[in-house]
């Protein structure tokens, strides 16, 4: 399947920014699961693309001169191997193994895990944990913060897809498996549906295999990958800091559909 | 009697050691009186100079003069040269290790650490991986801390690669005695080490691939416990402190705030901890660091000085593991030896631990300073007991060892002199070459018995000698 994305983001600042600095993570790469065919970053001023420590492309926008919004637009044409369910990496994924403050497991959530996967460790034990998480913590927007870890959004038991990713994290890790965030795109027919995402990808017999929390997705069928992480504050699309600008308002417009692919037969 | 401390003045027979002659024969013939005026002057000086240290734990928070004192430690020549190449040829292994460990992983691969060992370890730092630095050179500045057993015998008790302080006690304490004692300088031959700031310097330029690069120390600020020494290295070396709101990055380049507009910065010695160098790429909440300093580093763009992701090799989980990297990078035999530990994350070195936790003394592996240990000998039944349940809770957590005797020197105390325990951290600089001054930071254990010698836990600092002839 063929995607094509538009991803407009928009900061309008109170006051005027003296200075800012973003850590952008809004260009996919390639990989056995998807193809990027073609992919542009529209940004105030250009920027040289870089590669993250984990391995995604990443943009450092500066801007010293006073400005009073950023317009960051993101736009290209990616495609998805609906039929590839796992992802193979040359780098170990032992580091995927260890906590982060957002991703920290309490007492109430490693009890969870073992609960739904007892001496289990396979891709079945985890699609239960994902079903049971799916369940235990509602799709709430609003109900949790950009900053709210997995324990606080489990025992509030409800929270938005990167709450579901945390926890799903968290408890997999808990067991030794190692797994991270994944942030990026997901397409849906039903357009209430928010197409900026997040999931989970776990380790498995020497492959990533994705989890969709939040709509009980095991498959990775429409999700295109912008980058990943130990947690959202490594893998989110944009991170910033500013000096002066007072209140923020922030617009994303995301739009994500297919695209027929024009197939060129070569017998 | 059976003697069961190595003391560093006086032998087995109650006998002054060659090295110490010329002290002990001053020592006689110096009045009481004048030494107890001098004591109390140095105890002014240090004030008056503001070498203080913050006591965390402290419910007042409260700055506190780290006693001296002034009776020196001492080491021959002879004996101090096999000290130097046993810290220069470790501190050359754990180069070697990090390099290694961020790039092909040959250790790993020849089976001598468990991969999950250190990958999984929170102080491997992912963005290390495949980063090529600067003379291949991780720990610039190091601290080996040693100790001497019962016959006297140096061990290794951790290597300190993230931000070891100490060294501006090793330089004032020098200054003090120099100040107040100049004829024991001039009665013998006693190694000087006050070019530690200019070799500082040296290593810290030979880190940038650039010709004359300009340096910069970097603080968390006047609130961190080592504020002082950061102040003082920063004047020694005439480079400027700076915090982290002094510094700002543009296009991937660092920059400091000057009156005259900005001014490029080549390298960075950084006195702040990896997870607080930048809000951006690490703990989102440091106001300590400088946003975009990870992305500009990774460019090549500035060199930080310790780099980022040594605490993987002093982590005391990885510290077992130290004499095997010294044979397996160097094809050589650790000149010093490293304390036998017991990892208490295998399941069957954990239940030893557990029924000898009396005689051991147990450390958690991310811990520093001297928080967070027990010393089995010295503690309460009931203190041991609490302490199981948090080594059984999180036995991964923790390192146990032998407690070791640790020689001791002789220390003004309340009611004259008497021997006090000791440890040694000589640093060790590496840049085009590998160096160390001669000599150290030697702590002492105040209270009586004491083997914990942290400043933070109520130690002392001496003078330290290396003593030719």
């Amino acid at each position: 399947m063929r995607l094509s994305i538009s991803h407009e983001t928009t900061y309008h600042y109170q006051d005027q920014v003296r200075a800012s600095i973003q850590y952008l993570r809004l260009t996919p790469h390639d990989s056995e699961r998807q193809q990027v065919i073609s992919w542009q970053l529209d940004l105030p001023r250009p920027v040289r693309a870089q590669v993250d420590p984990f391995g995604n492309i990443l943009h450092v926008l500066t801007l010293d001169e006073p400005h009073d919004a950023i317009v960051i637009r993101a736009r290209g044409q990616v495609d998805i191997d609906e039929l590839r369910e796992a992802e193979h990496e040359g780098q170990s994924a032992f580091p995927f193994l260890r906590c982060t403050r957002l991703t920290e497991p309490d007492e109430a959530l490693r009890d969870f895990a073992d609960q739904h996967c007892h001496q289990r460790r396979d891709r079945s034990a985890l699609i239960d944990l994902m079903h049971a998480l799916n369940q235990s913590m509602v799709y709430t927007p609003g109900a949790t913060e950009v900053d709210t870890c997995a324990a606080q959004a489990f025992a509030g038991r409800a929270g938005v897809c990167q709450d579901h990713t945390h926890a799903f994290l968290a408890c997999a890790r808990s067991l030794g498996i190692p797994a991270r965030y994944v942030s990026g795109y997901l397409y849906s027919e039903d357009s209430t549906h928010l197409a900026s995402h997040a999931w989970a990808e776990a380790w498995l017999e020497g492959a990533w295999y994705s989890f969709d929390v939040t709509n009980q997705m095991a498959r990775p069928e429409r999700h295109l990958k912008l980058a990943v992480g130990l947690d959202y504050l490594d893998a989110c699309p944009v991170r910033g800091m500013r000096r002066g600008g007072g209140h923020e308002q922030m617009h994303a417009k995301v739009v994500v559909r297919p695209t027929p692919v024009i197939a060129v037969q070569q017998q | 009697m059976i003697r069961t401390y190595f003391d560093e003045m006086y032998d087995g027979a109650g006998q002054v050691r060659p090295h110490y002659r010329e002290f002990a024969r001053w020592l006689a013939q110096t009045p009481p009186e004048l030494l107890a005026q001098r004591r109390r002057e140095a105890d002014l000086l240090f004030h008056r100079a503001g070498i203080t240290f913050t006591l965390y734990g402290d419910e007042q928070g409260t700055e506190r003069l780290i006693p001296f004192d002034i009776i020196p430690r001492s080491i021959p020549a002879s004996e101090w040269q096999i000290v130097e190449r046993g810290c220069i040829q470790r501190v050359k292994a754990l180069n070697l290790f990090l390099a290694d460990l961020y790039h092909e992983q040959r250790i790993i691969k020849a089976g001598i650490i468990p991969a999950e060992q250190v990958l999984a370890n929170e102080q491997y730092q992912l963005a290390m991986q495949g980063l090529d630095l600067h003379r291949d050179l991780y720990s610039h500045v190091s601290g080996v801390d040693l100790v001497r057993d019962g016959d006297g015998t140096y061990y290794v008790l951790e290597d300190n690669l993230r931000t070891p302080s100490g060294v501006s006690y090793m330089l004032e304490d020098r200054k003090m005695m120099m100040r107040l004692f100049p004829e024991l300088f001039a009665a013998q031959r006693i190694a000087p080490i006050d070019h530690y700031p200019n070799l500082l310097l040296d290593t810290l330029k030979s880190a940038s691939p650039i010709d004359n690069p300009s340096v910069v120390v970097l603080t968390p600020g006047r609130f961190n416990s080592a504020f002082f020494e950061h102040a003082f290295l920063a004047r020694e070396m005439g480079v400027e402190l700076v915090e982290g709101a002094d510094l700002f990055v543009r296009d991937d380049h660092v920059f400091m705030r000057t009156t005259d507009g900005p001014k490029a910065v080549d390298v960075i010695y950084r006195r702040l901890d990896d997870a607080f160098l930048d809000p951006l790429a690490f703990n989102p909440d440091s106001m300590l660091g400088v946003p975009g300093l990870l992305a500009a580093y990774r460019c090549g763009n500035v060199v930080l000085a310790n780099a980022i992701g040594t605490g993987v090799a002093d982590d005391k989980s990885v510290y077992p593991f130290v004499t095997e990297m010294i044979r397996f990078y160097l094809d050589e035999e650790p000149i010093l030896k490293n304390v036998p530990t017991f990892q208490c994350r295998k399941p069957d070195e954990l239940s030893h631990v557990l029924a000898n936790l009396p005689h051991l003394v147990v450390k958690e592996t991310q811990g520093s300073g001297g928080y967070g240990m027990l010393v089995g000998p010295a503690s309460s039944a009931a203190e041991i007991e609490a302490f199981r349940v948090r080594l059984k809770a999180k036995p991964h957590a923790y390192i146990a060892q032998p407690t070791l005797c640790l020689s001791t020197c002789p220390t003004f105390v309340d009611n004259g002199i008497a021997p006090r325990h000791i440890d040694l951290r000589p640093f060790v600089l590496s840049g085009k070459e590998t160096r160390v001054v001669p000599g150290g930071l030697t702590r002492v254990a105040l209270r009586e018995g004491s083997l914990v010698v942290n400043s933070s836990q109520g130690g002392g600092t001496k003078d330290t000698w290396v003593v030719e002839g």
